[in-house]
């Protein structure tokens, strides 16, 4: 034979394996995050529950903080607290971002390129820097709304083209010369681009405002203490790096693990852009 | 005479996955210079035969009888001794195994280097002389470019040099020109027969449709299910003296001139187009002068024949307000077009079907039923019961109805896919129905089918039809009225029939004579019964 074929089904069943790896990952944190007060062995910031600052051990399986909290349930109740703000951040990403990145992709050409155009800048700034603007214009009360709408650009600018891509395809052109509308045409994208690429484009959202929600809390636009999320607690950590490296480790570690698991679920090529 | 070569020689070969028999006890022997046609649908096992063939074989795959290779002994099918005989594949344009974003000529001289062993200067001199053996062939230059940039027909000529450039022992085509435009055929087929000629080869085809098949006039194997339904020429299959199964496949072909379709056109017209002036869809595209007039009333039917690029496709799109035009009017349904507004021409469409070749005419992410149920939705706004009715009704008769409604249509074969566009187009209720190159693409068996769920559409829901084309087999079948195009001008117009017996255009006469399956000189023996028109000497035609 002249030219062998080149089969990409070992790459996707990898990208399915890993995706599938994903969800059963949030899965179990979700499962974590519901069960947190029966997990945890004290509850949030009861202090004094043993010694200070002590290491990792059977008693004390992530150690204790400065004050004496045990950290494993700590962490659980910042994890319950982290996932609790970012469910919503996530649904305004998708609302904001690919609701109306779809409905954009179908408004006359030149408008559609204009709002486009205004999008992209925004999806160019750094996320953080917009969440920072909206707390400065609102209150930290806002801190989800706020890493939503942060992340709603990007989420926006994809839905847009992939909108963009299938009204240009081919059946969608045949459509419209048998007198199909354009309302019509959205309700498709709706019904079948949105539903089909929902659960990833949530995963997606979710890795993205979580991040942004943990930063806004480390550097301090976000929860305020007693409510504790991981990235306040891994900001509460900071003097104790060098010599109490779990403070910090065992939330950070919780906070890779929500990503990462919200990421592959997406889809890895996905992830690697969210 | 010296003794024919002997090629490949395969002795009841079966092949079984479980309970399934994919292929069983096929027997056939090829020598060099000997063509075999092997004719089937997507299931009849000729696919089979081709990856056991050129071992690709699959997990589950159980395999019994022999194959015999050039002078070699015969072995086990699952066994493949190494021999010095070069098995060349030859694929279709659209189904070739070439990356899109890599120039062909790069991946075309890299394949023959590897294949032959030689530099990559050499094989890419190799393919530029098999190139100018062919004088419709691109230049090699012009295959400096991505497949997506060539035409189909350009991708075929190269991909035939390609596998010329091999000097193959044994071409294995599958389907190679099945899909392209009648005259490609012919040239790239009689191509391909002189190479045959010259190099001694043994051709082994398996063939979805008849076109390619015709041409080649060989030793042809009918396979279904697996099974051998019978073997013969060309020439006694398509002589009606066959198996039920076979006669079937070669109502495909195109038929002697017979009494048109029956009518039901009124006097009224339905179309009327008056000095339209194209303006292709590329900016230096050629331009019509005189403009293109003609009406089509209502239940007609009009073929616009011409290869690709002649102007059919832009004139289509002029008529439904889809491209500007320069010039000329249209009147659709006695309203002029030109002066209503964008939402009112969209809604002058919603009686307009299209019915075409393209598989991507669908979209793929919507269910069976759904692409039934939206042009009752989108434009009627029926209840939820009648357009289940409808629906079921318009799925029964073109034979989906048992499938499952809930399937996306990406999932749907070809086949499924255009049957599922003529349920569409029943429910749609049109006055007009565009049918582009319906049979493009299509196994022999789906090409009947679909022709008679076309003519049975046309008999009862009556609409006008313009039929794209470049096959007067097809045209013959569908239409009673044609206009031939050339660079975007019709050179010939009128009553099919009429132009078929006396053409006066060039243009008409080659498309015509590319369509017609070629007849044998060769004696008295097998001479086709039916199938060629009554095409009239090249010389100079009276007005």
């Amino acid at each position: 034979m002249t030219m062998a074929v080149t089969s990409p089904n070992g790459t996707h069943a990898l990208h399915n394996a890993l995706r599938v790896a994903g969800w059963i990952g949030l899965g179990l944190i979700a499962v974590a995050v519901s069960l947190s007060d029966f997990l945890a062995n004290a509850p949030a910031n009861a202090t004094a529950i043993g010694p200070f600052l002590a290491s990792p051990s059977p008693e004390f399986r992530f150690g204790t903080d400065i004050l004496g909290r045990d950290l494993l349930s700590e962490t659980l109740h910042a994890l319950d607290a982290t996932v609790r703000s970012a469910l919503p951040a996530t649904a305004v990403t998708l609302l904001a971002g690919a609701l109306l990145g779809f409905v954009a992709a179908r408004l006359p050409r030149s408008l559609a390129r204009t709002v486009r155009g205004l999008v992209g800048i925004l999806a160019s700034l750094p996320a953080l820097l917009l969440a920072v603007l909206v707390i400065g214009l609102s209150t930290r009360d806002w801190a989800a709304v706020a890493a939503g709408l942060s992340a709603a650009p990007f989420t926006f600018v994809r839905a847009f083209d992939r909108a963009r891509l299938e009204e240009r395809a081919t059946h969608s052109e045949y459509a419209r010369a048998t007198g199909i509308s354009g309302t019509t045409l959205l309700r498709r994208d709706l019904v079948y681009e949105f539903r089909d690429t929902i659960l990833s484009s949530a995963a997606r959202a979710l890795a993205a405002v979580t991040l942004i929600l943990s930063t806004l809390s480390f550097l301090g636009f976000g929860a305020v203490p007693p409510h504790r999320d991981l990235g306040l607690m891994i900001a509460a950590a900071r003097p104790y790096f060098l010599h109490a490296w779990w403070m910090a480790a065992f939330p950070a570690a919780a906070l890779v693990l929500l990503i990462l698991c919200a990421r592959l679920a997406a889809g890895l090529d996905e992830g690697e852009r969210a | 005479m010296s003794e024919p070569r002997p090629i490949l020689e395969v002795k009841d070969l079966g092949v079984s996955r479980g309970s399934t028999i994919e292929l069983e006890r096929l027997s056939f022997r090829l020598d060099g210079g000997e063509t075999l046609v092997l004719l089937g649908d997507e299931n009849s096992g000729k696919d089979v035969l081709l990856r056991v063939l050129g071992s690709y074989l699959q997990r589950g795959d159980e395999l019994s009888g022999t194959i015999k290779l050039g002078e070699g002994p015969a072995l086990p099918a699952a066994k493949r001794a190494k021999i010095g005989l070069r098995i060349v594949y030859l694929a279709a344009a659209a189904e070739a195994p070439l990356n899109p974003h890599a120039s062909v000529l790069a991946q075309l001289s890299r394949a023959i280097a590897r294949r032959t062993g030689s530099p990559r200067t050499s094989a890419r001199e190799e393919l530029r002389i098999a190139l100018e053996r062919f004088p419709d062939a691109p230049t090699l230059a012009a295959l400096n470019q991505r497949p997506g940039a060539l035409g189909a027909k350009d991708l075929s000529w190269a991909l035939l040099a390609a596998a010329m450039a091999q000097t193959p022992d044994l071409l294995i085509a599958d389907h190679a020109f099945g899909d392209l435009t009648p005259r490609s055929i012919r040239s790239i087929v009689g191509a391909l027969m002189a190479e045959q000629k010259r190099l001694g080869f043994a051709l082994l085809y398996a063939a979805r449709g008849l076109k390619a098949a015709a041409r080649l006039d060989s030793r042809v194997i009918v396979l279904r299910q697996g099974k051998v339904i019978e073997e013969g020429s060309f020439t006694r299959l398509a002589s009606g003296q066959s198996h039920a199964y076979t006669r079937t496949l070669f109502k495909a072909l195109p038929k002697p001139l017979a009494a048109p379709p029956a009518r039901n056109a009124t006097r009224e017209p339905l179309l009327q187009v008056q000095g339209l002036d194209l303006i292709g869809a590329k900016k230096n595209a050629p331009r019509s002068r005189d403009g293109i007039t003609f009406e089509l009333r209502r239940g007609a039917s009009l073929a616009l024949i011409g290869e690709d690029g002649s102007g059919r496709r832009e004139l289509v799109r002029a008529l439904l307000g889809l491209d500007r035009v320069a010039g000329g009017r249209v009147v659709l349904d006695q309203v002029d077009m030109s002066i209503l507004s964008a939402p009112m021409t969209s809604r002058m469409r919603r009686r307009i079907a299209f019915i075409t070749g393209a598989d991507d005419a669908l979209d793929p992410r919507m269910t069976l039923w759904d692409t039934v149920d939206e042009p009752l939705r989108a434009h009627l706004r029926l209840p939820r019961d009648m357009v289940a009715g409808h629906r079921e009704t318009a799925l029964k008769r073109v034979g989906l109805a048992s499938h499952d409604g809930r399937r996306a249509v990406a999932t749907l074969s070809p086949f499924d896919k255009r049957r599922l566009q003529v349920a569409r187009a029943i429910v749609s209720a049109p006055f007009l129905a565009v049918i582009d190159e319906p049979l493009r693409g299509l196994d022999a068996f789906a090409q009947s089918i679909l022709t008679e769920l076309l003519e049975d559409f046309r008999r009862q829901e009556g609409p006008a039809f313009l039929v794209i084309t470049a096959d007067v087999g097809v045209a013959q079948v569908l239409a009673e009225d044609a206009m031939f195009f050339k660079d975007h001008k019709v050179v010939e117009r009128g009553a099919l029939r009429d132009i078929l017996r006396n053409p006066r255009d060039e243009e008409t006469r080659e498309l015509i004579e590319a369509s017609a399956p070629p007849v044998r000189d060769r004696g008295s023996v097998d001479l086709p019964q039916v199938s060629t028109y009554n095409v009239p000497q090249r010389t100079a035609v009276p007005e």
